[in-house]
């Protein structure tokens, strides 16, 4: 059953081939056999996901409709809120909080018969690419334990890898979905800024983040954003577009799309890596697309740019974990500003701590203009850029990350770490729908991932062209062999 | 300031107005005033994380029919700022606020000062969301975040006020814009208007500001009046005790309170650094963009304005500019008013005694007329008395004593039923005491004679007091004059 995608197992289900208490106790007996090692799952609702799919068994012995996801176990990165769970957010200052209401996203896929299955873990705050920044526990990559899953979304990328649940939801920020989907070796969408809606996603940088799907195919990841990627009244940053319909023209192919590749901004890449995305290019070719060479230099910049952009919106965001109204107050404090330092001293974690200083540095008088206002007219100059590159192509190929997974532990220097996100960054800076899939193993095994950019907007052409990819590289069937047991 | 005549005040008024929305400026909590803490919350009010604001409608409108009713300019582009500081009460410990693109830019009020009409500039006229509020008990603080997102315009002035009288004019006419458009309840015990002013002085004829310094939440335009006051006498004193040192020394930059009981401004901090909010757009709301269009639908739904109002009084009911200010100042008190006139032709004499008579009357209470139960129409009819000759200003002074510790009660029906403000209007009654006074006054009565136009006032006075004042005085002037002929 785990093989099986999504749409699959709703089919099953619908079919009367299976009932949807049986999917959920099988996917239950995996989580609990399986993730003691990978350690994807922070929370699991046992009883409560039980619970929904006997109302589900009972709602489709009435024949009563039943929705695009019915029956089917999905489950949620810890920064997103369902309502009466845990939401730590993968800090220990959040352990005690539980969310006062689901998210839109919860709401709508719920609204489908979806069953919630568990909360994933994650960086703090969804602040790192590697999920070693979770103040609570270790996640592991299924395809290698010793390896890191990535990050932040690395216990949905995980848990959906291992096939512990066909979907998985994660934020990205600045690659934070499709990182570790690429490392994961499974599918990892990031829509359009304002496609989906942020309400109920607790925030690190307001003006980056999206929540996006983690499947083990493109078709599913295009069936989850069918139900979510809609307007929503609760955010104001929410896109004004209808509701699209993204499976119907799957099929079509790639025939005569221009794909844009910055060679030049992937000089140095690492050859291995380098060689698995021309490969990738290769296979689009195959599939009838054309190739054009874009100037992208100005990506450079992408990194300082989001380290600004990103921790001054995180600084501000952040400050609401005080410890006066929620959260874990510090034993320790007995006057007001010793609940707050003392709170978030030992409430947050160094890569946190470190963003917040910066975040509150860049925009201190004095040196915003230097930092936050020169990082927004880069930003703005990025998004031009993309404009135009996007009167040449319909869309742009880069590898998701100039690195496999890395051992766990094995990356100790932060900007090192940053820099894996070079590819991945300049896509939130610019609002852009992109995606991530497998696109093959590296030499030591471990599998890596292509990204599809589009313009905004233009989230069906970007899941169209990945599946028509996938459907030549078939790399997103391939499971760890850990996963493979039944 | 004739007080300190080689001295000048500048004065700048920064006055916050909670809006009368029904919701709140980001959520869909009531905007409610005095419920129990923490209920009229939600998930934005409180700071949850995952919660996101979203822009109320009404507030943008009533801040564009302010904006429209100072004729300012209207931006149309604003956008909404994070200012960070970290205090209980501030849910999210930053405030959204409107940083350097406000909704309003610019403006002028114009309030009546001793008589004569003057002009102040407005600078700008901003939207933010209020805090929660602080409750202090024996050995710990609570926060109701009940009123944590209530709208809120801060209206800021030029550093064009030169008086405390001015201050007070011009807080007054912003208060009565906001009541007239129906944006704001603007009362000041509830805190729903609140007043901060920034206050320096220099020698008359120096162009460059010296250091200022801020009073906080003066609760009352007597509390803010008295506050300038000593805040002016302070730093007059201050300069003038101190001749000889550099003048930036003198006054240090600082936020001060005004202690009611003590009569003086208490320094809370000093200012030695500017504070750093480290304001930056909000980037969980999109800017508030406006057509052309809706700011003239805004500008033509605005009802009659208290300028216009005040103008039109002077003109058509003959009020003194100085008294049709203050009556037209208070939305209540003006259509109490205009409900009284409605029942009584006498514009100037009912402006009297809602201003003078009655509003003296209330001084020591809580109440005021139009709260107090004494209906307009009784008011009317009290005038009308008067002027027809029923009672005389010295019993309609009593007759209005009982109204106000009767409210309800008819002043027609207080005069009929106490037989003390019934009238002497028999002539034949009168005429008894007019000769009886003439035949005790006989000195007044040659003094008149010879010439002395006073003597007869003093008779009439006589008389007045005989008939312990309920004489209609037109009658004993008529049979003084005609009994004097024949003595």
């Amino acid at each position: 059953m785990h093989q099986l995608s999504a749409r699959e197992l709703r089919q099953r289900f619908l079919k009367g081939e299976t009932t949807a208490e049986n999917i959920v106790k099988y996917f239950l007996e995996r989580i609990d056999r399986l993730d003691k090692d990978i350690g994807a799952f922070l929370a699991v609702f046992h009883q409560s996901a039980l619970a929904k799919a006997r109302h589900l068994d009972e709602k489709k012995a009435q024949g009563a409709p039943l929705g695009k996801l019915a029956g089917v176990p999905v489950a949620f990165k810890d920064n997103i809120h369902v309502r009466g769970e845990i939401s730590s957010c993968g800090s220990k200052f959040l352990t005690n909080y539980r969310a006062p209401f689901n998210s839109t996203v919860t709401d709508l896929i719920e609204a489908e018969d979806a069953i919630v299955i568990g909360k994933t873990n994650c960086d703090e705050f969804a602040m790192g690419s590697s999920t070693e920044n979770s103040a609570l526990q270790v996640t592991h990559n299924p395809w290698n334990l010793n390896v890191v899953p990535g990050g932040s979304s690395g216990g949905s990328a995980a848990a959906v890898a291992a096939r512990l649940c066909p979907i998985a939801f994660g934020s990205d920020t600045g690659g934070s979905i499709r990182q570790p989907a690429a490392l994961c070796g499974i599918v990892g969408f990031k829509p359009t800024y304002g496609r989906v809606s942020r309400y109920g996603l607790v925030a690190f940088g307001s003006s980056l983040d999206q929540i996006g799907p983690l499947t083990t195919n493109v078709e599913d990841a295009a069936l989850v954003m069918e139900i979510i990627g809609r307007q929503c009244e609760k955010d104001s940053t929410s896109l004004s577009a209808p509701p699209e319909s993204y499976l119907e023209t799957f099929t079509n192919g790639i025939a005569g799309m221009r794909i844009g590749v910055p060679w030049d901004f992937l000089k140095g890449l690492r050859p291995e890596v380098l060689a698995n995305f021309q490969a990738s290019i290769d296979m689009l070719k195959e599939q009838g697309a054309e190739i054009v060479d874009v100037d992208l230099s100005i990506m450079k910049h992408a990194i300082p740019v989001y380290y600004i952009i990103a921790t001054a919106e995180a600084s501000t965001n952040l400050a609401r974990f005080d410890g006066i109204r929620y959260g874990v107050r510090s034993a320790r404090a007995k006057t007001l500003d010793e609940v707050y330092d003392y709170s978030k001293e030992e409430g947050y974690g160094p890569e946190v701590k470190r963003r917040i200083l910066l975040g509150t540095y860049v925009l201190s008088a004095g040196y915003q203009d230097a930092y936050y206002k020169k990082a927004q007219k880069v930003r703005t100059l990025m998004i031009r850029r993309f404009k135009e590159i996007f009167h040449d192509c319909h869309l742009v190929a880069t590898p998701v990350s100039p690195i496999e997974a890395f051992g766990i532990g094995a990356i100790k220097d932060p900007l090192e770490m940053y820099l894996a996100d070079i590819f991945t960054i300049p896509v939130n800076l610019c609002g852009l729908p992109a995606v991530s899939v497998p696109s093959g193993f590296s030499p030591a095994g471990l599998p890596l991932g292509l990204q599809l950019i589009g313009p905004q907007k233009h989230d069906k052409n970007v899941l169209h062209a990945a599946y028509t990819f996938d459907q030549a590289a078939k790399f997103s069937s391939k499971m760890p062999p850990l996963a493979k047991q039944g | 300031m004739s007080d300190y005549p080689e001295w000048e005040t500048v004065i700048g008024l920064e006055i916050h107005a909670e809006l009368n929305t029904k919701s709140k400026l980001f959520s869909t909590a009531p905007n409610r005033f005095g419920d129990e803490p923490n209920t009229n919350i939600t998930e934005v009010c409180t700071g949850q994380p995952g919660a996101l604001p979203v822009l109320n409608k009404e507030a943008v409108r009533k801040a564009v029919q302010l904006g429209c009713a100072i004729n300012g300019q209207v931006a149309k582009f604003s956008k909404f700022d994070r200012k960070s500081y970290f205090y209980p009460d501030s849910p999210r410990n930053f405030q959204i606020t409107q940083y350097d693109q406000p909704i309003v830019i610019g403006g002028t009020v114009i309030a009546e000062v001793d008589g004569v009409e003057k002009s102040f500039a407005v600078n700008r006229v901003h939207l933010e969301d209020d805090a929660g509020m602080l409750k202090h008990f024996s050995n710990f603080a609570g926060v109701d975040y009940n009123r944590a997102g209530v709208p809120l315009v801060e209206i800021v002035s030029e550093p064009c006020i030169h008086s405390p009288k001015e201050a007070v004019a011009y807080a007054m006419a912003i208060r009565a814009i906001l009541m007239y458009i129906d944006a704001s309840d603007c009362n000041m015990e509830e805190g729903s208007l609140r007043m901060d002013a920034n206050i320096s002085v220099r020698k008359k004829g120096e162009t460059g500001l010296r250091n200022k310094i801020e009073i906080k939440n003066m609760n009352s335009f007597s509390n803010m009046e008295l506050a300038l006051h000593a805040e002016i006498a302070r730093q007059v004193r201050a300069y003038e005790n101190n001749p000889s040192a550099p003048i930036h020394t003198v006054i240090a930059q600082a936020t001060y309170r005004w202690d009611p009981d003590k009569k003086e401004t208490v320094m809370m901090r000093r200012k030695e650094h500017a504070d750093d909010y480290r304001y930056f757009p909000e980037p969980d709301l999109v800017p508030i963009i406006l057509t052309d269009q809706y700011i003239e639908e805004m500008r033509q739904s605005l009802p009659e304005l208290p300028l216009q109002r005040e103008r039109r009084y002077v003109r058509e009911l003959n009020l003194s500019p100085d008294s049709s200010f203050h009556l037209v100042s208070d939305k209540p008190t003006v259509e109490y008013f205009e409900k009284a006139l409605n029942v009584c032709g006498n514009a100037r004499s009912l402006c009297n005694w809602i201003l003078v008579e009655f509003a003296g009357r209330f001084r020591e209470s809580s109440a005021n007329l139009v709260t107090s139960g004494i209906l307009p129409e009784h008011l009317a009819h009290l005038v009308n008395m008067i002027d027809d000759g029923t009672i005389t200003g010295k019993i309609a002074k009593q007759v209005a004593d009982d109204m106000v510790s009767h409210p309800g009660k008819d002043s027609r029906k207080i005069v009929s039923e106490n037989p003390d403000y019934q009238p002497v209007g028999d002539r034949a009654s009168l005429e008894a005491f007019v000769l009886e006074v003439i035949s005790e006054n006989p000195q007044s009565l040659a003094d008149y004679k010879a010439g002395k136009d006073r003597a007869f006032g003093f008779l009439v006075g006589q008389v007045m007091k005989k008939t312990k004042g309920k004489a209609n005085p037109a009658i004993v002037n008529e049979l003084l004059t005609e009994k004097i002929k024949n003595f």
